[in-house]
């Protein structure tokens, strides 16, 4: 039999897979994204008080919470839509410039991005959370001489890049296979 | 079982340079949210997508392979990407499933 591995201090877990849903407003054009566990992403129009929201895009994601194993708390993510690559943004942007320099101290930077409010804000994700994920997301690597950095959109990333840059399934609704 | 070994058995195309590595399973979807969310370090990803962000997703999760089926060819893009994260990526004409078949005859469980 196998010894089994020491337990990592956080662990990803509760994963519920779902949809990202980002909606524009008619009238105010104001954007708002948020996650839906439902199985088939809500796509309809609906009125909110004097907002009328249109669904723009639905990519499949997942939630999930983390679990400290030394104390049994649940640390919840709800803020977090999504997590982008460095090496997915434009090679002359600073985000890019910096992940390069990093990479080369084998350190893979990828960028925190939180939902959008509907007010032209987007959800905070605290510093101390932020720590948490980097262990979570570095006590799974195997190479020991490897590491990720998670950062916060330091960067207002959000503004300039679309939503199939970040790792979600977007425009992947369904599955396909051959026989 | 390292991942070179596994090509030469799958007969599989080599997309990228050869960073060999021991295989610790075998994960298959076409979802980098499945990927990030369930997928083990050293794993190898059988997938029909090829796509920046399944190397971003691999990378993540510390995928030490990666087999791209149904004769599907990554970019230029994706195949520096890859090199860069020291992913190797494979091709093979065959579906996830004889891929998967394979994988098993070969040992791999």
């Amino acid at each position: 039999m196998m010894a089994s591995e020491p337990k990592p201090r956080y662990e990803m877990v509760n994963v519920q897979m779902g949809y990202v849903m980002v909606e524009h407003d008619l009238f105010s054009r104001s954007v708002r994204s948020y996650f839906s566990a439902e199985e088939i992403p809500p796509r309809e129009e609906y009125r909110e008080g004097n907002r009328m929201w249109r669904s723009a895009v639905a990519g499949q994601s997942f939630h999930f919470d983390v679990r400290d194993n030394s104390t049994g708390e649940i640390i919840r993510f709800p803020e977090l839509l999504g997590l982008l690559y460095y090496g997915s943004c434009k090679p002359e942007s600073d985000i890019y410039r910096i992940g390069q320099i990093a990479h080369d101290a084998n350190v893979s930077i990828y960028v925190a991005i939180t939902y959008e409010t509907g007010e032209g804000t987007r959800v905070p994700l605290s510093d101390s959370k932020l720590g948490i994920l980097n262990k979570v997301f570095n006590d799974r690597l195997q190479r020991k001489e490897k590491k990720v950095l998670i950062l916060p959109d330091l960067f207002d990333l959000h503004r300039t890049i679309s939503y199939g840059e970040i790792m979600i399934d977007v425009g992947l609704t369904s599955m396909e296979e051959g026989g | 079982m390292k991942l070179q070994e596994i090509a030469e058995k799958l007969d599989l195309k080599r997309a990228t340079k050869a960073f060999d590595r021991e295989v610790s399973g075998v994960y298959i979807s076409d979802m980098v949210s499945d990927v990030i969310a369930n997928a083990k370090a050293g794993n190898l990803l059988v997938t029909v997508q090829i796509h920046n962000n399944v190397i971003a997703a691999a990378n993540l999760v510390d995928i030490c392979g990666i087999v791209v089926t149904q004769g599907k060819q990554p970019t230029e893009d994706v195949v520096k990407m890859a090199e860069k994260a020291e992913i190797t990526i494979y091709t093979t004409a065959l579906n996830r499933w004889q891929v998967a078949t394979k994988l098993y005859e070969a040992g791999i469980r």
